[in-house]
């Protein structure tokens, strides 16, 4: 005869608990719901159902992209092939530069390496608003304003991913090292052929790290480029936030591709690398 | 002493050579002020001059092609630039010290500011011969501290529009387009009132919500000044009882629901024409996006306070040459040809109809067909009495740009519910400030 | 693990080496050699550093010790400390700081505590946990232009919220239109993202406490709240101060959702230092007072940063096993 075992009180899933849960989940998600929603319908139908609430006010009269093709279609999606741009060379010139670094300041060893870390590390932490006024004056003088190279330079260096970078070196074992150099390969071969190959999960962090800081940047764009040919999504979407009020369903949709773009990249990299990472990033 | 030095010294030295080669600190050349070494050739050179303005490219291209026909040998490159951004970008390339751009739009009541910050050539000599050929108000917008610095090439005025099935759904008569019979700003408010009653969404609506070009007359109509006071206008006069007594009126008009929260002068002419709203001041710009209006309109002079004086908003765009520009002659051809040439070849071939500024072009102004019909006749009749007779030029001050955006948003505020004395006291401190460097 | 044992492997102890017949030349030669591929690798991350944080940072210092008139086109006069004095004595300046400030102090821990809250209710044992929690960290990818546009129609007098408000019983809300209000509102735009965000660095954490304490807590017959404040906190404090910080910084230099929606606005209720910097350089056009702002705002955050830095590596050491 088995006896029947009654579930502890702390085994059992909470009840109460989980109906929190439920309630934080939907104050979240409830606004983003609205979003999406918003931007599968005419503005008409939002500003229709803004007030009172109702379930119409979630539930679109009728799914239609009319917003995204219109967005797209016009300067916006012109600005979306900029950012994409903007972003992959930062990446790769940012990923460079960032290996590079993080490799000598794990790897190799020199007097003052823990000084030089500090001062690299903390000086692309600041926060890039900070300095952004002085140094667009200077990428103005250097012809520098309205060009890709001045959207793309500010954001190759990000502190956390030389960070991050070197935390995953400094885990290799110095063994590997020393068996490529004991066959005659020079820093460069070693950190081509042992490193990066090793360090896919600590590469993909950081390059999602300097495409993020990228992606939502506002300020600098802002500063930098006049010519609205050349300017990136955020600032167009804020433009055209202001002029067209009356459009919430485009405005709606442009948030929408801002923020699916960034979704993707984190579960894209979730699926092959595994476990996110983030130490921390510029937001 | 070691490595870690040599590497923050190397860095270091790179980035002072940096900011050496390219200093924001001081900066040599500061714009001419008067010299008549150079004047407006009788034969065209051949140049290529820019140009940067707010206005739409293609709009623009069809004034230059003009402009092409009478002076070929002169290449015009015309950059377009958002209306907000104008300043900024103005400023940086001025800052550049380049020849670009050479000729640029300039809002006439910044002309002073620009003008004292060096932006500008000084143009008085080359001028001289042309003065009288425009109106009043747009010729002192171009000068300053005794010399001329831009040429006007519009001029603007306002008027009121109303919807006359919203009137009547009131029950009010309809406004009389007559200047004798102007109507005053307590009657529009009441009429507002009616219209809302009987169903309009707005009853009120300014073109230009929260902004100064379109407020000054209010407290200028009271008898207050129009913001400044004193030595080159540059101590604030903005909490004047005209001026209290006017915020207060303009503060209600939201308040009670007569005017929308949330329309901005981008959205207000299609506001109006959605058909919703009674009364709407704006400037004749709106005639031309009323031929297709589905709904009878008409139009009235621009209101004054009872007992007050009657004063109209004006001004529009004048063009600057650059203090740094390198096609001198071109540019003053260009310029010349745009303001004083046919009446002011650009208000000659603009598209879109834009009051000149100056009688000769006034006149051909009037025979658009956006004048043909019989409110587009009276409109014109009302246009042509404010700019000669009402119309008062904003503040002319070195501070303008200062002036502007913080009595902009003083509006702005009053609009969304502030205590009008408070918000102008607090402008007004602020303009203290601001004003401070200038004196 | 890392340091410990390439210590070992990499240079057994010196005193060894230099008592026997020690190939001292190649090991210079060695060191030599590492040196320069030291300096070849971190070129161009020293050469960014220069022309992207050192050159704009000397440059606004050295601009912000000349007074110029507005325009940059003439040419400034050198005023020493004028300028910063004169940010001294401006009281509008003041105002700015001190608001800037007293926003950071709410927001932060605010949205840290929050953040903490919601983690740790991830945490207990409910139902689906792993999709509530995705749920909360979604809005954390939208881009803060995007929570600007959403929250600012939300807001508006007759929009969603103040429907939600008065059927609820209460009056509606002017929100973004109240200097009352306005700060709030932003504050909520800026959390509705951040949360989620810093709640996924705290779940980690939190998984990261070894059970046992956990088990010795229940052993004492201990509440949860009692739990909570004298084991969950303590065991949490590095993560917990290094999100703190890192909060602060991402929040000191708040920007877009004040130039899109308020412009500092209503009555100067939103004007923080990074707006007010950008409106005195490029509005107002007055580069070396706005440069002496930027100064100001770059010490502050230098100090922030430090910390952060500071944080970041003792929390990392601690988590290897090293000190």
């Amino acid at each position: 005869m088995t006896a029947v075992r009654r579930r502890t009180r702390s085994e059992r899933r909470s009840i109460l608990l989980t109906a929190l849960a439920v309630v934080v989940a939907a104050l979240f998600i409830l606004p983003a719901l609205w979003l999406l929603s918003g931007s599968l319908r005419p503005s008409n139908e939002i500003f229709g159902t803004l007030s009172p609430v109702t379930w119409r006010t979630l539930v679109p009269s009728e799914v239609s992209l009319g917003n995204y093709l219109a967005l797209l279609s016009g300067p916006f999606g012109r600005s979306i092939l900029i950012s994409f741009a903007v972003c992959f060379l930062t990446v790769a010139i940012g990923l460079v530069v960032s290996a590079l670094a993080a490799y000598a300041l794990s790897v190799l060893r020199f007097r003052g390496r823990g000084a030089v870390f500090a001062f690299v590390v903390i000086s692309f932490m600041v926060p890039f608003e900070a300095i952004a006024i002085p140094l667009s004056q200077l990428f103005s003088g250097w012809g520098l304003t309205n060009t890709l190279l001045g959207l793309v330079l500010p954001g190759i260096g990000n502190g956390l991913a030389i960070f991050n970078l070197r935390q995953h070196f400094l885990s290799i074992p110095t063994s590997y090292r020393e068996a490529a150099t004991v066959d005659g390969a020079a820093e460069p071969r070693v950190l081509w052929s042992v490193y990066l190959p090793l360090g896919g999960a600590a590469l993909a962090n950081s390059a999602l790290l300097i495409f993020l800081g990228q992606w939502s940047a506002y300020l600098w764009p802002l500063l930098v480029v006049s010519d609205s040919s050349l300017q990136v999504a955020p600032v167009a979407l804020a433009r055209t936030f202001g002029e067209y009020t009356f459009d919430f369903g485009q405005n709606f949709a442009g948030a929408i591709v801002l923020s699916v773009v960034p979704a993707l990249m984190m579960f894209v990299l979730q699926r092959f690398f595994g476990g996110l990472e983030i130490a921390s990033g510029e937001k | 002493m070691n490595r870690r030095h040599v590497l923050a010294a190397a860095s270091g030295i790179a980035a002072l050579a940096l900011v050496g080669a390219c200093s924001s600190g001081g900066s040599g050349g500061s714009g001419d002020s008067g010299d008549a070494d150079w004047s407006i050739p009788d034969t065209d050179p051949t140049a290529t001059i820019q140009v940067l303005g707010h206005q739409d490219a293609d709009g623009i291209q069809e004034v230059i092609d003009a402009f092409n026909e009478d002076h070929p040998t002169i290449t015009v490159e015309y950059e377009s630039v958002p209306f907000d951004q104008l300043n900024s970008v103005l400023d940086a390339r001025i800052g550049n010290q380049d020849g670009n751009p050479d000729v640029f739009w300039a809002d006439q009541p910044r002309i002073p500011a620009l003008a004292a910050r060096g932006y500008m050539t000084d143009i008085t000599d080359q001028f001289a011969a042309d003065t009288g050929v425009w109106d009043p108000a747009p010729l002192a917008s171009g000068q300053y501290d005794g010399r001329m610095w831009a040429v006007p090439i519009a001029n603007s005025t306002q008027l009121l529009y109303y919807n006359v099935e919203l009137v009547e759904a009131a029950g009010d008569p309809l406004p009389s387009a007559a200047i004798e019979d102007r109507m005053t700003w307590e009657e529009v408010t009441e009429r507002a009132a009616n219209a809302v009653e009987a169903g309009a969404t707005n009853g009120l609506l300014f073109g230009q919500v929260n902004r100064y070009y379109q407020l000054q007359p209010l407290p200028m109509s009271l008898g207050g000044s129009a913001g400044g006071t004193g030595d080159d206008l540059l101590t604030p006069d903005v909490t004047s009882e005209p001026w209290v007594q006017a915020m207060e009126w303009y503060g209600e008009l939201f308040a009670e629901g007569l005017s929308p929260l949330g329309v901005t002068p981008e959205q207000s002419d299609a506001e109006f024409l959605t058909g919703n709203t009674a009364y709407m001041v704006q400037g004749p710009w709106l005639l031309p996006k009323l031929t297709d209006a589905e709904f009878e309109w008409g139009v009235a002079p621009h209101p004054y306070f009872e007992g007050g004086e009657v004063v109209t908003p004006t001004g529009s765009w004048s063009l600057a040459m650059s203090a740094f520009s390198d096609e001198r002659e071109a540019a003053a051809i260009f310029m010349r040809w745009m303001s004083v040439e046919h009446g002011g070849g650009y208000a000659a071939n603009y598209a879109s109809p834009e009051l000149p500024a100056s009688p000769e072009g006034k006149e051909q102004y009037f025979q658009r067909d956006v004048f043909d019909s019989d409110a587009g006749q009276l409109a014109a009749e009302i246009i042509d009495f404010e700019t000669s007779n009402t119309a008062v030029p904003r503040l002319q001050t070195v501070g303008f740009v200062e002036f502007e955006e913080i009595i902009g948003r003083a509006f702005s505020d009053v609009a969304n519910g502030a205590d009008p004395a408070a918000a102008l006291e607090s402008a007004s401190s602020e303009l203290e400030t601001a004003w401070a460097q200038y004196r | 693990m890392s340091r410990s044992s390439s210590a070992v492997s990499a240079a057994p102890s010196g005193a060894q080496r230099r008592l026997g017949a020690s190939p001292a030349p190649r090991r210079q030669l060695r060191r030599r050699k590492e040196l320069f591929w030291a300096v070849v690798f971190l070129a161009p991350a020293l050469v960014a550093i220069g022309s992207l944080r050192i050159a704009p940072t000397i440059s606004a210092v050295v601009s912000s010790l000349y007074s110029g008139f507005p325009g940059g086109v003439r040419p400034p006069v050198f005023s020493g400390f004028d300028n910063y004095l004169d940010l001294w004595g401006n009281e509008a300046f003041r105002e700015t700081v001190l608001r800037t400030v007293v926003f950071n102090v709410i927001i932060n821990p605010l949205q840290v505590a929050i953040a903490l809250l919601v983690a740790v209710l991830m945490t207990r044992r409910i139902a689906a946990p792993g999709l509530w929690r995705t749920l909360v960290f979604i809005p954390a990818v939208v881009p803060i232009v995007g929570s600007s546009i959403v929250w600012s129609i939300a807001l508006r007098p007759d929009g969603p919220v103040n429907a939600i408000i008065t059927a609820l019983g209460g009056r509606p809300q002017p929100f973004l239109t109240s200097p009352d209000q306005a700060l709030a509102s932003i504050m909520l735009i800026a959390s509705w993202i951040g949360i989620g965000y810093w709640m996924i660095f705290l779940i980690s954490g939190l998984r990261a406490i070894p059970s046992e304490y956990y088990e010795a807590a229940k052993l004492d017959r201990a509440g949860p709240i009692r739990t909570f404040f004298q084991i969950t906190i303590p065991l949490l404090k590095r993560p917990l101060l290094f999100v703190l910080v890192a909060d602060t910084v991402a929040n000191f230099v708040l920007f877009v959702p004040i130039q899109m929606l308020t412009n500092g606005g209503p009555q100067n209720s939103t004007t923080m230092q990074m707006f007010n910097a950008y409106r005195t350089t490029y509005t107002y056009s007055s580069k070396n007072l706005g440069a002496a702002e930027v100064v100001i705002l770059t010490i502050i955050m230098l100090v922030f940063v430090a910390l952060q830095f500071r944080l970041l590596r003792d929390d990392d050491r601690a988590a290897k096993g090293t000190s």
